[in-house]
Parts: structure tokens; C-alpha cells; sequence
């Protein structure tokens, strides 16, 4: 199975695209879907997808900014750019990337399946050749400096969470671990997922920002994540409130006072 | 618009009317001078002869005089010669053949001092006398002896007279006339009158001297009207005025010439000289011509000059400036006129015709600028009023509405409806391929067969070497557009769409043919006109259709790409031809490779 996913800040774009498709046939699945770049960067490694269709049209970061992070940390991720005409040609001088294709918007069910089979096709291809070369040269022989690295990822965490752009994999890749082997690692040391420990930090600091009366808005850019949406499905996913509830909640007793 | 572009004049009228202007100033000037000298030479010429005729009689007259005056002189002597003072001296009785033929010979002396003296008599106071002769004479003795012929001689008192034939009384027997010179005879002693000299010349005398003028116009005549010597013909001019004044002149036409007569007394002398001659004859006067040329050539030249003047710098110009607006005019370019004029008005005109044209095309330029300006301000406002991305999301979203309440079709209406608008917006390029058109097509005629149901039937027949023609967007479906709302939905029953392409030597052909109820040829002819049709409510296909083969036209840069056939009540069809030539086989070749 193929993982896929779907980046585009219209749900009904990703509903729709979801319902289109008989997945199963094209031995594929959807996996997740995030509504902005950067929704995406932070859950990419979630959902570790093979092929994700990315709208050029999102705010915070769009489709052609996340594409060329995604090309770099994700070599082997298949990239299929959706754009109406208007952007087509901006989309297409603009990225000198390693896209898939581009795709025209209004979808078209018949273009985009022609367009996953050939996919599909070139994934098996790479599959064989991989399972060939058998790429199990894991980088696990650095058990030694496990510990100690993950105390400085930790740190390197604390110190950089403002940066919207740093997540699993550019964590590993700075510190030249595998990411797979990274996320392993960092749940048995820390007992938390990456993802998990990175929010943390970052809802403490907006939790912060938040007794200051910050509005979201800037507070989600505060503390690196600057879709306000995404800032605010995590903070209440963190604090089990909104964040206008939860200011009005720690201003409340002050005013009290 | 064209009614406003007046013909503009005919090029040559400046220059023919100034033409015939100088030709007709100069023919009125030259007449004038003409004539006017005409008359000044004729005055002048009139004056030279009379001042001529005149002064030749003046001294001629004073030359007849003067030798008359020496005759006179000369008679004197005969008058003192002893032989003839004893001739008339002898008493009455005395007198005998010796004394008379002594006397004669006294008075020879003198004659042979002169031819001209053609005789000479001496008459005593008893009318005895003597005489020297060189021709026969008669004498009327009657008359000399009458107391009146005498008196006439002794009241002049020793005077002497001169007279034509001795005062009527001696004539030659010849019948030429003599003149006479007569006077008393004084004693030189006592002063008594002893007797009448009576000395006649022959008219050579004359003959002479007018010989020496050598002038036919000359006669001298007595002023009893009787021919004394020159030109015999002219003796009828004689009038009995002339022997009163002194020198008088008349002009007298005669055989419609002009001529000059003109008299004039000898001073004491019964004769005239008379001049007749003809006034053109007379000699030119040189100079009042040659002035009068000279003016008339400097004249000719100043108009000469002054024309070749206007015409090089006026007239020449002029015709070039016009002529080079004119072809700005044809041309439908507003160019500078670029004539060599030399720096005065005209080079004005031009300057100011210049300016003109740089201010005029600069205004153009900006209302062009203000126009492209609005233009895409314009195009803007439409892009956002269509606002795609809208569209697009809004398609989307409904599509999936649909989609999850089960309805396929619905869904697939909008995925065409997003897929025609997708191409149909598309800003891009403005040539496709040929196959994308036709998917244009296809999603076209889908949704119009959603919308008319089973009224519409399409059918291709696209050949595969045309499928990546690249042709210009949106032709075909203007075309359809056409076929459907003037054509099948027209009838009323079911119709056929068939679009076809194909190759040939010329192009591409591609063929719209649609079963409906056909064009007049009326109609035809007025779609495939050049010129707008008239906007009118029955017009509207014709205009539509109109623009779009107008636009093939444009696209083609011919006029003879578009065909219409067609059968009323049976079948339109649409054919046009898009050339090999330039764009076209560059995408043949492009797409071989």
C-alpha cells in the first residue's frame, strides 16, 4: 500500500479528492491530510506518505515553499503540484523541482487516476530496485551516543521551536540520524514522540504568550507556528481549551483580584 | 468615415493657374509695349522724317538761293561789261548790228563762265536787244514791251527778280521751263536806267544738285504749279498753299500708305521744293527700337525669371508637400514630410505641417497608451469578476456535495463544466492544438446535451495527423455555438454536429457541418462580407459568425479561407483553411520530429 497525502486548505478540495478515487485499486491509501504548508511540515512524519498532492494555492507557506522543504528532506516523496490555470505558469517557472506533475484545477477524475496509475508504475519500479540493492545499512550502530544526543536534540528542540520550519526529519538530518531511527530513539529516551515534545515546548511558550493577553495570532507566529488554524487545533488539543478561552480564563482572576 | 476623406483637388491646378496667370501677364504686357512702341515708333518715325524732309529742303532751299543769289552776282558783271554799258549807252540812231553783236559778245564772257547760264538778254529801254542763247527761244515781245512786265522790273530798282520764264515772256521753244533772273540796267555814270537784263537758267541746274541728294522724293516746281525739275510724278502733291508759308507740311494717305508732303518756298524765288515721302519708308530710328526691345526683352526676362521663381520655390514645393501629405493620407501613417524647400514660408508649411503631425502622433500615442491602459485595467476587472480560483473551489465543493449525496451525474456535469471553463479561461497561450480544442469541444457539447437533451448529436472525424495542429483558441466553438442556437434548435427536430479535419496541399481544413435548417445565400453572403454587417435584431448570427470568421481571417492574413455551403432546411457547413505556410509548418515540422 502507498501512503497518500493531501495537502489543500479546502477540506471539500481534499473531501472530494478522497471520494474520487478508488484508492484500493491503485493498491493506495490516504493517510492524512493537513490544510496549509505548515500543518504539513508537522505532520509529515506522521504520516511518512509516498505521495502527496499539494495545492499551490494555501496560505502561510504554499505549495511551491513546502515543496521545495518536502523535496529536500524527502528525496524519494512523489510530489503531484495542484494549481488552477491562472498560477500554472507562475507554478511552472517558479519550481525548478523535482515535481511529479502538475495538475490542473477543477480536478478531473479521469486525468487524475491516468495520472496515480503512471505513479504507481514508477513506485513499483523503485520498490524493485531497492529491495534489490537492500538498503539495510541502518545507522542503529550509533546506540553508544544515543543518550547524550537526545539530551542535545532535546536542547537543540528548546532553543529552535520558534523555527516553523524544523521537524523530525530536518532534526535528524542535522544531527545525521535516519529519521525513522530518530523517532525510535527520541519516544524511548523522552517517552514522548517528537512531534509530541516539539509541541510541548511550543504550547508552554504560547500558554505564556497567552498571560500576556498576545493575541493567537501573533502568538502562533511566536512560537513557530504560523497558521493560526493549525496554532489553534494544537493548542486546545494541548490545554483541552481555545486559546481566547484559555486568555480569558487567566485574565479573568486578575481581574478578580 | 470615408464620406468625411474629401478628393483632394486636382495636383495641378496651382500650378496651371499660375501658369496661364503668367502667360496671360506676360502676352498683356508684351502687347502693351508692342503697341505702345508701335505708336511711339510710329511718331518717331514720322518726326525723323519730317525733321529729315525738312532738313533737306531747308538747304536745298538755301542752297538754290545761295546760287541764285551767285548768278545774281554774276549778272552784275555782264551789267558792267563796256561793250554792253556802250550797247545800251548808244543813242537810238546809233545803234547798228556791230554794237549789238559787241554787246553779245560782252555778255558770252559770262555765259562761258557757267554752263547753267542758258541764255542771255539784254534789252535797251527802245526793247532793242541783244541776246546770248544756247538753245531756241520765243520770245513774247508784246508782253515785254507792256508797261505792267516792265514795271514789275523797274520797281525793284535795279533788284534783281527772279521769275519762271522771264515772268512769263521767254520761253524755250523746247517747252522746259527756264528760270529767269531779271533786272533793271542803271548807268553806272548817270545812274539812269538804260535798259532790262533778262539771264535764264535751264532747269539742269536743279537737276544737279538734287542729283547730288540722289533722293526720288524731291521736286521743285514753280509756284504757278508748273514742273521744274526732280521726280515729275510728284507735281500732282502741288497745292497753291504752299508758295504762302515758309515751310509747310501735311500727311496724305495714298494707297494706304503714309506719306509725308512737305513744301517749302525758295526765299524771293517763284518755286517750291516739294518732298513727298512715305513715312514707314522712312529709315528706322535704331535706338527708340532698340529700347524698345530692350525693355521688352527685360521685361520677358523679369517675367521669366519671376515665373521660374514661383515655380521652384512656390509652386514646386507646394506640389511636393502635397504630394507627400497625400501619400501619409494613403499610407494611414502620419510620416514627416520631407521636402528640400528652402527657408522661407513654404519651409514654414512644411515645418508647421510637421509639428502638426509629431503633435498629433503623440497625442495618438497617448490616447493609444490611455487606451491599452484601460484596456487592461478593464481585463483585470473581468479576471476578477470571473475569479476562477471562486469557480474552481466553488465547482469543487458542489462536486463533492453531489458526490456524497449520490449523485454521479451531477458530479460529472460539474467536472466537465470545470474542465471546459479550465481551458475556455485559460488567460495562456493564444493558439492550442487542434485536440485541445476539440476537448473544448466535447466538454462543450456535453454539457449543451445536458442542457437540450438528445437534440444534439456530435460526431468527429479528426484525422490523426491534424490532432497537433496548432490552431488559433476558440475558433471551433464559436462555431458549434452557431450550429446549435441558429441552426438545429432552430428546426426543432433532432440534428448532427460533425466536426472533420484533414490535409491538404493548402492547410488544414477543418469542417463544422450541422444538420439544422441551413443559411440563405443572402445570409451567406453577408457573414463572408469584409465590412460589419448592419446590427440588427435578425442579425445577431451573422455578426457572431461574422467575428469568428473574421478572426480566422485575421489569424490567416487572408480572405479566402473561409467557405459556407449550405442547403436550406437541409445542412450548413463551415469550412476554413488554415495555411502551411509560416506558423503552420513550423508545428508540422516541430511535431514530425
Amino acid at each position: 500500500m502507498y501512503r497518500v497525502m493531501l495537502i489543500d486548505d479546502e477540506e471539500s478540495a481534499r473531501k472530494l479528492l478522497r471520494a474520487l478515487i478508488n484508492w484500493e485499486s491503485l493498491n493506495m491509501e490516504v493517510v492524512g491530510e493537513a490544510a496549509s504548508g505548515i500543518e504539513a511540515i508537522n505532520v509529515i512524519d506522521e504520516f511518512k506518505p509516498d505521495i502527496a498532492f499539494v495545492d499551490i494555492s494555501m496560505p502561510f507557506m504554499n505549495g511551491i515553499e513546502f515543496t521545495e522543504l518536502a523535496t529536500k528532506r524527502y528525496p524519494n516523496l512523489v510530489i503531484i503540484i495542484m494549481t488552477a490555470i491562472d498560477q500554472f505558469e507562475y507554478a511552472r517557472k517558479c519550481v525548478s523541482l523535482p515535481v511529479f506533475e502538475y495538475m490542473l484545477k477543477p480536478m478531473v477524475r479521469s486525468e487524475i487516476y491516468s495520472s496515480l496509475v503512471n505513479v504507481k508504475s514508477m513506485l513499483d519500479e523503485r520498490n524493485k530496485q531497492e529491495s534489490e540493492q537492500d538498503m539495510e545499512q541502518d545507522l542503529e550502530n550509533r546506540d553508544e551516543t544515543g543518550e547524550s544526543s537526545i539530551e542535545q536534540i532535546k536542547k537543540y528542540i528548546e532553543t529552535n521551536y520558534t523555527d516553523s520550519k524544523i521537524n523530525l526529519t530536518s532534526t535528524a538530518q542535522n544531527f545525521g540520524f535516519s529519521a525513522s531511527y530518530l523517532s525510535r530513539k527520541f519516544k524511548q529516551e523522552t517517552g514522548k514522540n517528537f512531534v509530541e515534545y516539539l509541541t510541548e515546548c511550543r504550547m508552554n511558550a504560547a500558554m505564556k504568550l497567552a498571560q500576556n493577553n498576545m493575541k493567537m495570532f501573533n502568538a502562533s507566529n511566536e512560537v513557530g507556528i504560523p497558521d493560526p488554524n493549525y496554532f489553534g487545533r494544537c493548542f486546545k488539543k494541548f490545554t483541552g481549551m481555545s486559546y481566547s478561552d484559555y486568555v480569558l480564563s487567566k485574565t479573568k482572576p486578575d481581574e478578580v483580584k | 468615415m470615408k464620406t468625411a476623406v474629401k478628393k483632394p483637388r486636382k495636383k495641378r491646378s496651382l500650378a496651371v493657374k499660375t501658369r496661364l496667370f503668367f502667360i496671360f501677364t506676360v502676352l498683356l504686357l508684351a502687347g502693351m509695349i508692342l503697341l505702345s512702341g508701335f505708336f511711339v515708333i510710329r511718331m518717331e518715325r514720322q518726326e525723323y522724317v519730317l525733321n529729315e524732309s525738312k532738313e533737306i529742303l531747308s538747304v536745298l532751299s538755301d542752297n538754290i538761293y545761295t546760287n541764285i543769289q551767285r548768278y545774281t552776282e554774276l549778272s552784275r558783271l555782264i551789267m558792267t561789261d563796256s561793250r554792253v554799258v556802250s550797247f545800251l549807252r548808244a543813242d537810238g540812231s546809233k545803234v547798228d548790228q556791230r554794237l549789238v553783236d559787241n554787246a553779245r559778245y560782252g555778255a558770252v564772257g559770262v555765259l562761258n563762265v557757267t554752263e547753267m547760264v542758258d541764255s542771255v538778254f539784254i534789252f535797251r529801254d527802245d526793247m532793242r536787244y541783244t541776246a546770248n542763247k544756247r538753245s531756241s527761244y520765243s520770245l513774247d515781245f508784246e508782253k515785254i514791251e507792256s508797261e505792267s512786265w516792265q514795271n514789275k522790273i523797274i520797281e525793284q530798282k535795279g533788284k534783281a527778280i527772279v521769275s519762271l520764264n522771264g515772268n512769263d515772256a521767254v520761253f524755250r521753244i523746247d517747252g522746259s521751263p527756264v528760270i529767269s533772273i531779271c533786272r533793271a540796267i542803271y548807268d553806272v555814270d548817270t545812274q539812269e536806267r538804260t535798259g532790262i537784263l533778262l539771264m535764264n537758267f535751264s532747269t539742269s541746274m536743279f537737276e544737279q544738285r538734287l542729283e547730288k541728294i540722289n533722293t526720288p522724293d524731291i521736286c521743285i516746281m514753280g509756284t504757278d504749279g508748273s514742273f521744274i525739275a526732280g521726280n515729275r510724278k510728284l507735281k500732282d502733291y502741288y497745292d497753291n498753299d504752299y508758295d504762302t508759308g515758309e515751310y509747310i507740311y501735311e500727311i496724305e494717305t495714298v494707297k494706304n500708305e503714309d506719306m509725308l508732303v512737305s513744301a517749302v518756298k525758295i526765299p524771293d524765288m517763284p518755286m517750291v521744293i516739294l518732298s513727298v515721302s512715305p513715312i514707314r519708308r522712312g529709315i528706322v530710328p535704331n535706338m527708340t527700337i532698340a529700347v524698345m526691345v530692350g525693355v521688352l526683352m527685360l521685361v520677358l526676362g523679369m517675367v521669366f525669371v519671376i515665373s521660374s521663381f514661383i515655380t521652384k520655390n512656390i509652386t514646386t514645393p507646394l506640389f511636393e508637400i502635397s504630394t507627400s501629405i497625400e501619400s501619409n493620407r494613403e499610407k494611414g501613417v502620419l510620416e514627416k514630410v520631407t521636402v528640400d524647400v528652402t527657408n522661407n514660408e513654404i519651409g514654414m508649411l512644411e515645418d508647421s505641417y510637421n509639428n502638426m503631425v509629431d503633435h498629433v502622433n503623440e497625442l495618438f500615442n497617448k490616447l493609444l497608451e490611455k487606451e491599452q491602459a484601460i484596456q487592461k485595467v478593464e481585463m483585470r476587472v473581468l479576471q476578477e469578476q470571473i475569479k476562477p480560483h471562486f469557480l474552481y473551489n466553488s465547482l469543487e465543493t458542489i462536486g463533492y456535495l453531489a458526490m456524497d449525496a449520490g449523485a454521479e451525474k451531477v458530479h460529472s456535469a460539474l467536472e466537465t463544466l470545470g474542465s471546459f471553463y479550465r481551458i475556455f479561461l485559460s488567460k495562456g497561450s493564444r493558439e492550442i492544438p487542434l485536440k485541445n480544442e476539440i476537448t473544448i469541444i466535447k466538454d462543450y457539447l456535453s454539457l449543451q446535451k445536458l442542457r437540450y437533451g438528445d437534440i444534439i448529436n456530435d460526431e468527429y472525424d479528426i484525422a490523426e495527423n491534424t490532432k497537433e495542429w496548432i490552431i488559433p483558441k476558440l475558433i471551433l466553438q464559436p462555431l458549434v455555438e452557431n450550429s446549435i442556437y441558429h441552426g438545429i434548435r432552430m428546426k426543432g427536430e433532432p440534428g448532427v454536429i460533425k466536426i472533420s479535419s484533414h490535409i491538404e496541399e493548402d492547410g488544414l481544413h477543418i469542417i463544422v457541418r450541422d444538420t439544422g435548417v441551413g443559411m440563405s445565400p443572402e445570409k451567406i453572403e453577408e457573414v463572408l462580407n469584409t465590412e460589419k454587417p448592419q446590427v440588427t435584431e435578425d442579425s445577431e448570427r451573422s455578426f457572431g459568425l461574422w467575428g469568428t470568421i473574421e478572426r480566422i481571417r485575421y489569424y490567416c492574413n487572408r480572405d479566402d479561407v473561409v467557405k459556407i455551403r449550405s442547403e436550406e432546411g437541409e445542412y450548413t457547413e463551415i469550412e476554413f483553411i488554415l495555411p502551411k505556410k509560416g506558423k503552420g509548418d513550423r508545428n508540422v515540422q516541430s511535431y514530425a520530429d
